[in-house]
């Protein structure tokens, strides 16, 4: 069925629908009240700016969710910040205090420092872009996991400055276009690879470090419960799409996060005092161009250039390399591999 | 009780008489042996506190930026690069009307590198909305330091105390070293109504648009011109309990009857006070002690030139292109006056050079030559560079 | 004024205060599609409805979900070739949810526990209808009337009530009992049942009619179509149909050495097999259809359920498919083989296809005896007036024989139906008809409606899992009597039915309520009007489209706004 077809066929349903009777459809439910009877944390309220489909908000709001209200939240200057504290407004239920680009994990640092002085037991959690913690925060973000500061750091990882207008990061990934990494007749996007911070950061012998994707929420409830549980520094990677610095449909952010996990070019991984003690292994390893054909940012590595089709080549051996060092190949049916993670559970290899 | 002690191990005594619950540092000639104090002190047992060694200035002025949003009372201390590596950090605590105090142990700023003193690192950040607040002699460190927590917490404003690196903190003095009942008194355990709390969850640092941008910074600067009666009041209450005052905004010394003035910031105000006393008589001239640089005691200073017929501004820094900071300021500030005194300016002991007793009759020469709106280095030696850069 | 807080701070969760549902250029609604096991299913079984309604843990409200569109669901899941699992998008993960053992799960718990039918029995408002014939479109007929409250004669000329299930369905594959009982439960809703009643003989359509508002005619098709080859005819030939109605009711049948049965449906399929469990030791099925399998042609497939066609392969059957019977070779008037050929059905001119016999690929099968099993016609007795020189009645989709307008018809009798469960669907659908002719409602519409493809489901979120098989009797152990195939036990069924993927209806899963970047999907506490347990908060949402396009179900629709 064509999609005109569908949406078609979908008005005629829906007119159909507003001809039923309206016994107590969306319209009528008392919205403020189911809000608050809603069966989860609100960490992050509606009524923020962010994007249609991003993957940030999303991921953000999984965090709050999951670390639940005793927490102190700091935060990076970037997207997050901009698109959840428009003064008079703040879109957080928790304190939350932004102070620069730089320092989130420092302010996070004092912020801990004096709940400790104070005897107070509060989590704190630090968030952050990729640019805020891979690049201009790194060093603060070094030194508060030097110092075993009671602190999780959240990096959302969009891979590059989208609050600037999409400019390259440590973070961008090998040929992808950005403002700043713009392809051209001496250049195919980004020349450097993607900076491998979780190695950095393993490097630190903390007690928990993971990458986590927005595709698989569980998942990162699962991370962020263990991280909080933690005495002492954590560190989450979170991959999170951003609709339009990658040029994708707002729909399909999921989709494409999902693809960057099953393709190797985002590998989910744990790591324990710097030791690798888990990885999502991939069930089907699908080939790169599944996940970059669906972005705007690697257009040009599907033209008719030799060079484009060499770039393809490369992403995919940078996913096999991934595949390979950290072991994601997985063998038959896990319940926690790439394709059993966030499944409804009807059926299937856990019953 | 008197103690013969260095500049840095008094300041360091009188900030843990304050019981700060978060002190943030990194290391800095000549700020070091204040925080190395602070350590020892913390690891003895006496100061129960959060030491947090950074990696940075910058995580430095962070830590505390965090801790004092918290609700914790909190300290640090720097000079030179490091506060200029502090600066983005220092206009936003200010912005954020965080009360914390800081230490600037004064030193030039590279390039090219000069770890000895002057003014030029306090000077950089004078418009980032922190109260300065600068100190003549050891003593003067330690009561401002006390004062200085009571005014931050009291104005939600942070307070930076100025003292001049090693000439103060390096050297021995004789000082009277408060007790802890006596700063207990006098300044009440910090709260800090807008602290991060999950019971009452703020969002500090928010972002405003071009609506309210004008307003927040409005208010950061009436906060500060607020601040000048807390000063005097401050220095007044604390010298009540015991018994010596560090001069609130400005102090005056000096016959009366002199038409000439001399205005000048920190430790060189006391080798002018006695380079003053030896002069004779008639040359003696008003020395005037500026105690306050932010907010700028405008209106004290008026009325403490009054009468005078040249006021010759001395100071530590300059801003090259244009001249004297401190003097442009000055010249600014009495222009409202009806009858206001001729303005000389000059900077004087860059990068710790000496600046001997014979300066002050050095200086009362020079001014004669120096035109109303002039500006010079007094003790600069052209000769010493090529004569294409003289 | 707002004034400004000192230092800027905000309140939490002040951002309420912008809705962001302002920005959107496309909405979320929730969207019932037709599920392809419901929309396939010649009766209107919703088997995705009752499959949900089983997940929740409530067998009995499913089965009452079930017989609002069946009622005898224990019989169909034993004889129905399964439409719902050939359309079930499943297939193509894996394999097809095995509905048929839901279904017969379902149906033999309701006959254990004595489920009574969800209709009042008492509800006699209606207008008098009759229906003739009580095989499955009369029953099923009979049983939607009385749901809407019409009393209802039904006359039948055989002793007991059943139609071709009791005369034409080996016990092997539909057990007595089950027959019965549902049978049993049906008749009980207040239906005037008239057995031994023949029309033509005992009454006439012209009585029929005076005493009542509406006649449902369901007489299937009875009489064998006349068949030869070239003219020629075996002396002791006898057709299919009647030889298994004659076992059936006897126990008898003819034991040769070897036997050719002509025809690709059923009957020739059970008389095949029943022959061979007899002691015959060469059985043949000519049949011009194709044999099922992967590649094959759903069109150009033998018209039985493809398990019976496995069994019968299993018990020793041989099928010779797309062949015809050429000539038949007689010594005398006695049959001692026969000369098949290789045929195809071709598209001819005039876009209808014919059958074509390839020369040169004739065979000769030496078999001393051939059965026809090619179809069977309505028997024309007491319908003269209607039928005219037709084989079948002619009507339109709903069963409205033209030019009658108080008489409908359905089942085999339609001539273009086949199966029980298509039977079934005639009775309900004529019984809707009727009724709203009565009461001046809308007919019902008989047309397809659109159900949702495998593409648009989000398959990303289910696990492969394997199909539950049925047990089943060993070769050996077959025999006349037990039923062959065996049902599920609880355990299964529940593997079973979690295998479902919930096309075109909310899985409650949460994905939508998770994974909505902007908190603009709200759980509701009871299921909300339209069937999901999520409500849209369109203050907030912006139209992103995440949770269509993560939608298990293909629930979730954007639509312009």
């Amino acid at each position: 069925m064509d999609s005109t077809k569908l949406k078609q066929e979908i008005q005629e349903r829906r007119a159909q629908m507003q001809s039923a009777p309206k016994e107590g459809v969306a319209g009528q439910h008392n919205m403020e009240e189911l809000r608050k009877l809603q069966p989860r944390y609100r960490g992050l309220e509606a009524g923020h700016r962010a994007c249609q489909g991003c993957g940030e908000a999303l991921a953000a709001r999984l965090v709050t969710e999951a670390a639940g209200p005793d927490v102190i939240l700091t935060n990076a200057t970037g997207c997050l910040e901009v698109f959840t504290t428009p003064w008079p407004q703040s879109a957080w239920r928790l304190p939350w205090i932004h102070s620069l680009f730089e320092n989130s994990a420092a302010v996070a640092s004092g912020v801990e420092a004096a709940l400790k002085a104070q005897g107070r037991s509060t989590k704190v959690i630090a968030q952050g872009g990729d640019g805020g913690t891979f690049d201009i925060g790194f060093q603060a973000l070094s030194g508060m996991l030097e110092r075993q500061h009671n602190i999780l750091y959240v990096c959302y990882d969009n891979e590059a400055y989208m609050n600037t207008g999409i400019q390259r990061s440590g973070s961008t990934p090998h040929a992808a276009m950005t403002t700043t990494s713009p392809p051209g007749k001496e250049r195919m996007g980004k020349r450097h690879m993607k900076k491998d911070l979780l190695s950095i950061i393993a490097a630190h012998h903390i007690p928990y470090a993971a990458s986590a994707s927005v595709a698989y929420p569980a998942d990162i409830r699962r991370k962020v419960r263990r991280a909080v549980s933690i005495e002492g520094p954590t560190f989450l990677l979170i991959h999170s799409p951003c609709p339009l610095g990658w040029g994708i449909e707002s729909d399909i952010s999921i989709e494409v996060a999902r693809l960057a996990v099953q393709t190797g070019l985002f590998p989910i991984i744990e790591l324990e005092r710097g030791e690798l003690t888990g990885v999502m292994p991939i069930r089907n390893p699908r080939p790169v161009t599944d996940y970059l054909k669906l972005q705007n940012r690697f257009k040009h590595l599907f033209t008719d250039d030799p060079r484009a089709r060499k770039e393809r080549e490369h992403v995919q051996a940078l996913a096999d390399h991934n595949i390979e060092i950290y072991q994601l190949r997985g063998e038959g049916v896990d319940a926690l591999d790439t394709d059993g993670a966030d499944t409804v559970r009807r059926g299937g290899v856990v019953d | 009780m008197l103690h013969a002690l260095e500049g840095s191990q008094a300041i360091a005594q009188a900030v843990a008489l304050c019981r700060p619950a978060v002190v943030a540092a990194y290391p800095i000639t000549p700020q070091t042996h204040i925080v190395e104090n602070i350590s020892k002190l913390v690891a003895d047992g006496k100061l129960k506190c959060e030491f947090v060694s950074v990696e940075s200035e910058f995580s430095a002025a962070s830590v505390v930026l965090g801790s004092a949003a918290t609700g914790a009372r909190s300290y640090t201390a720097s000079s030179s690069q490091g506060i200029l590596l502090m600066a983005e950090v220092l206009f936003d605590i200010a912005g954020m009307r965080l009360p914390m105090v800081l230490t600037c142990a004064n030193r030039a700023i590279s390039a090219p590198i000069n770890i000895w003193n002057d003014h030029q690192d306090a000077m950089t950040v004078r418009d980032s909305g922190w109260i300065q607040l600068y100190c003549a002699d050891n003593q003067e460190a330690i009561d401002t330091t006390i004062q200085a927590f009571r005014i931050s917490e009291r104005t939600e404003l942070p307070v930076m105390v100025c003292v001049d690196g090693f000439v103060l903190t390096h050297t021995l003095e004789v000082v009277d070293m408060p007790n802890a009942e006596q700063v207990d008194s006098y300044l009440p355990p910090f709260t800090f109504k807008n602290k991060l709390d999950p019971k009452h969850p703020l969002s500090l640092g928010t972002l405003v648009g071009p609506e309210y941008y004008t307003e927040a910074r409005y208010s950061l600067h009436r906060a500060l011109e607020k601040a000048l009666p807390e000063i005097e009041s401050a220095d007044a209450d604390w010298a009540k309990i015991c018994g010596r005052a560090s001069g609130g905004l400005l102090t005056v010394d000096g016959p009366e009857s002199a038409s000439v003035g001399v205005l000048a910031m920190g430790s060189v105000v006391s080798t002018l006070t006695e380079a003053n006393e030896i002069l004779p008589g008639k040359k003696r001239v008003r020395l005037m002690k500026l105690r306050a640089f932010r907010p700028f005691p405008a209106e004290a200073l008026r009325q403490a030139c009054a009468g005078l017929k040249e006021l010759i501004v001395l100071e530590r820094a300059f801003s090259p292109g244009c001249g004297g900071i401190l003097g442009t300021e000055v010249r600014a500030a009495l222009a409202g006056m009806a009858k206001p005194p001729a303005v000389r300016n000059f900077a004087v002991g860059l990068g710790g050079r000496d600046i001997p007793l014979g300066t002050l009759s050095k200086l009362l020469d020079a001014a004669k030559a120096q035109g109303n709106e002039g500006f010079s280095i007094l003790d600069v030696e052209p000769e010493r560079l090529p004569p294409e850069d003289r | 004024m707002k004034q400004l807080s000192r230092g800027a701070f905000a309140l939490p969760g002040t951002s309420l205060d912008f809705k962001t549902g302002t920005w959107r250029n496309e909405m979320p609604v929730h969207t019932h599609w037709g599920a392809p096991c419901h929309v396939a299913c010649p009766a209107g079984e919703d088997a995705q409805a009752y499959i949900a309604k089983m997940m929740e843990g409530h067998p009995k409200q499913a089965w009452e979900i079930l017989v609002q569109a069946n009622p005898l669901p224990a019989t169909t899941a034993r004889v129905c070739p399964h439409f719902c699992e050939q359309a079930c998008n499943r297939k193509h993960m894996d394999q097809p949810i095995a509905i048929h053992l839901i279904e017969r799960y379902l149906g033999d718990e309701a006959i254990k526990n004595n489920w009574a039918y969800p209709v009042d029995v008492s509800k006699e408002d209606g207008e008098p209808v009759c229906v003739v014939g009580a095989g499955p479109a009369g029953l099923s007929a009979a049983y939607h009337l009385r749901r809407l409250g019409h009393p209802v004669t039904l006359i039948d000329s055989l002793p007991e009530a059943g139609g071709l299930l009791r005369t034409a369905i080996p016990v092997t594959r539909l057990p007595r009992n089950v027959l019965d009982a549902e049978v049993g439960r049906l008749l009980k809703l207040g239906i005037d049942f008239k057995p031994r009643t023949s029309l033509g003989r005992d009454v006439s359509l012209e009585q029929l009619m005076g005493e009542h508002a509406y006649l449902f005619l369901a007489p299937g098709a009875a009489k064998s179509r006349h068949w030869s080859v070239d003219g020629a005819v075996p002396s002791d030939l006898r057709e299919g149909l009647g030889l298994l109605k004659e076992w059936l009711v006897v126990g008898d049948i003819p034991k040769p050495k070897s036997v050719a049965i002509h025809g690709g449906g059923n009957t020739a399929v059970d008389l095949a097999r029943v022959m061979k469990r007899a002691g015959v030791a060469d059985v043949h099925v000519i049949t011009a259809s194709g044999l099922p399998g992967p590649d094959a042609d759903p069109k150009d497939v033998l018209n039985v359920v493809p398990r019976e066609f496995e069994q019968a392969v299993e018990e020793g059957i041989v099928f010779h498919a797309h062949r015809t019977i050429q000539r038949l070779l007689m010594r005398g008037s006695k049959l001692v083989g026969l000369e098949m050929v290789h045929l195809k059905k071709l598209p001819g001119a005039g876009g209808r296809s014919s059958r074509v016999a390839f020369e040169g690929t004739e065979t000769v099968l030496h078999v001393e005896m051939v059965v026809p099993a090619i179809g069977e016609v309505v028997e024309p007795q007491g319908f003269e007036n209607l039928l005219g020189h037709a084989d079948y009645f002619k009507a339109d989709p709903i069963g409205q024989i033209a030019g009658s307008d108080r008489v409908l018809v359905g089942g085999d009798a339609r001539g273009d139906r086949g199966t029980v469960t298509a039977a079934i669907g005639d009775g309900r659908l004529a019984a809707l008809a009727i009724h709203a002719k009565l009461t001046g409602g809308e007919l019902p519409d008989p047309k397809r409606r659109p159900f949702i493809d495998y593409d648009k489901l989000n398959v990303n979120y289910f696990e492969p899992a394997a199909r539950a098989v049925e047990p089943m009797l060993a070769l050996e152990q077959r025999n006349d009597s037990d039923e062959i195939e065996g049902g599920l036990n609880f355990a299964q069924v529940t593997h079973e039915i979690g295998r479902c993927f919930s096309c075109g209806n909310c899985l409650a899963c949460d994905n939508c309520w998770t994974l909505c970047p902007d908190n603009a999907v709200i759980k509701t506490v009871e299921r909300a009007a339209d069937g999901s347990h999520y409500v849209f908060d369109y203050e907030y949402c912006k139209g992103c489209g995440l949770c269509a396009h993560e939608c298990p179900c293909g629930y979730i629709g954007m639509v312009s706004d």
